[in-house]
């Protein structure tokens, strides 16, 4: 049905779209990457001389640097498993027969929709604080010191709340997915004699290792950009110690103003964001022809 | 498709599922509680449950010293402006790849979702002298720009996938009958598609609302919407508790409800069609 008329339409209705995301895409990107060849700081006004590599080798030898690349892995793969792990649990606990599943399953969702700012001082304050925190209290009801989670294990505290916002996600994916397993297949395992631990291993979870990579891929895109929750917690301290990538980069560039260092560190973050992406696009791709 | 199970099995699942599901959601349900509650009561030793003189009073005073409506207003500008001029721009660009697709549109669906895999942070400093230079740093303008901007590859795929769904034939069948292209678009493909358009702009909605990376570092104390205003309570004002459960809890109220409709959309939306 596509004829020479059509496609011409076809192409101006898509052109609009396709013009504003090159815009996006290529001025601002081209700009960080002429940024980070420059000493250019918006404190120090004057020229900005062309420095080459010198802003990349600044950010990559600053010892900040690697503190803020194994936090970020530590957060990401940290977040990951809890929540890989707990929704896998949590996806077959949910997909039991029950009552008031429909309501249960709100409640687990829930978090989802909290908006970052709000569950991180959430946690914060009403939680985690160690005077009148709830785990504060528990602690004490308990007979044991109260912690004070965001100065003596702050990346672990965050890596928690993350969590708490990620699990509804994985949750969610992984339940739908479990829900297109064909039953008949696990009875007929189960007459054959197979217990409840080798159907998983053997069916359960063969079936949902797509499910699985879509969300460790799509949360890890998401989780390599964690800026909020650190934010209002803990500001990246105490010194370095919840510092990630994005949030290096944001110091750099809007607290210390210096914008060539700052580029060249988002640079660094797209480098690595790429690496994740490739892989997630074929997964995607994949299912496009399917 | 549920397995016939005894009635002991069915009570135990349902307990386990009950407990996580309430553990999982106390923060929220607490937040709640103590946005009713007076400060004292709110960092009482030990934690009152529901026994406690429930009061709106945290409510008014947000409102009278921040002035939240206006952030309330901000979030509710952004989040739907940015969603219908996503979904305006977005729907003649689904349709055309739905309906006509050619060699080149799987190339150019990859290439549009590559771009929402750009870490914000790589662009965060050109954007942000841009929007210096030309006046849209803390303008409600300028968010409603950059949001429509990183929604739009999801926009685009979520329409793609229902737009997807409708039988062409259908089309054909009414051509037949002599319907001209016009009458074809209003009275056949749209309202096939609006289910499609409605969800669409429900999780687009959510998504805006709650972005935190760009609200954050674009606005100040003017155009700044309820991410960035309950940012403000990390420093010590977030030590009084009543009244941020009170601005928390009007922040999440509106999407909390909205995302519980829209569940399935969110599988299918942000896993761009791999899960369903």
């Amino acid at each position: 049905m596509a004829t020479q008329h059509s496609r011409t339409a076809a192409r101006l209705m898509i052109s609009p779209s396709v013009l504003l995301l090159l815009c996006w895409m290529i001025v601002p990107l081209a700009m960080t990457v002429y940024f980070s060849t420059l000493r250019y700081n918006l404190l120090m006004p004057g020229s900005n001389p062309f420095v080459g590599w010198e802003n990349y080798q600044y950010f990559l030898t600053d010892p900040a640097f690697l503190t803020a690349l194994v936090n970020t892995l530590l957060l990401v793969g940290g977040v990951l498993i809890i929540t890989v792990i707990g929704g896998i649990l949590l996806g077959m606990l949910l997909d039991q027969p029950m009552w008031g599943q429909g309501i249960v399953r709100i409640l687990v969702i829930a978090p989802f929709f909290v908006m970052p700012t709000v569950s991180a001082l959430v946690w914060k304050n009403m939680f985690m604080n160690p005077v009148n925190g709830l785990f504060a209290y528990l602690a004490e009801f308990l007979g044991l010191q109260p912690f004070d989670f965001l100065s003596q294990a702050p990346l672990l505290s965050i890596i928690g709340i993350v969590s708490w916002q990620w699990l509804p996600f994985a949750t969610l994916i992984l339940l739908t997915a479990m829900q297109s397993l064909d039953q008949e297949q696990l009875e007929a395992a189960e007459m054959d004699g197979a217990g409840a631990f080798s159907r998983f291993i053997y069916i359960v979870l063969p079936h949902l290792s797509r499910a699985v990579t879509v969300v460790i891929l799509i949360q890890t895109i998401f989780l390599l950009s964690v800026f909020a929750e650190i934010l209002v917690t803990t500001n990246g301290g105490p010194g370095n110690a919840s510092t990630n990538l994005t949030y290096l980069v944001y110091a750099e560039s809007l607290l210390r103003f210096d914008v060539g260092t700052g580029s060249a560190g988002g640079v660094v973050a797209i480098v690595l964001a790429n690496i994740v992406a490739i892989f997630l696009m074929r997964m995607i791709g994949k299912n496009l022809d399917a | 498709m549920s397995r016939a199970v005894t009635p002991q099995r069915k009570a135990f699942n349902t307990a386990l599922a009950w407990l996580i599901g309430l553990l999982i959601f106390f923060p929220i349900l607490w937040t709640v509680l103590t946005s009713f509650k007076t400060e004292a009561q709110a960092i009482a030793d030990p934690p009152i449950w529901f026994n406690f003189n429930w009061t709106l009073e945290n409510y008014f005073t947000v409102q009278e010293r921040s002035n939240y409506f206006r952030h309330f207003w901000n979030s509710v500008v952004i989040s739907v402006g940015s969603t219908v001029i996503g979904v305006a721009i977005a729907v003649p660009a689904a349709w055309a790849m739905a309906f006509v697709p050619g060699k080149q549109t799987k190339n150019l669906l990859m290439w549009m979702l590559s771009t929402k895999m750009l870490p914000p942070v790589g662009v965060l400093v050109p954007i942000y002298l841009i929007f210096r230079s030309v006046g849209l740093l803390d303008t409600k303008l300028g968010l409603v720009i950059v949001l429509t901007l990183i929604n739009l590859p999801i926009i685009v795929w979520m329409l793609y996938t229902y737009f997807r769904e409708i039988p062409v034939d259908i089309l054909e069948a009414a051509r037949m009958d002599g319907a001209s292209l016009r009458n074809e678009v209003i009275y056949v493909l749209l309202p096939m598609a609006v289910p499609g358009i409605a969800s669409t702009l429900l999780l687009n909605i959510i998504l805006a609302w709650n972005e935190a990376f760009w609200t954050l570092n674009l606005t100040a104390a003017k155009a700044a919407p309820l991410t960035a205003f309950i940012a403000s309570y990390s420093s010590p004002e977030g030590l009084f508790y009543a009244k941020l459960s009170a601005a928390s809890t009007m922040a999440i109220a509106p999407i909390l409800i909205m995302g519980w409709f829209s569940q399935k959309q969110l599988v299918r939306g942000l896993t761009f069609g791999a899960v369903k």
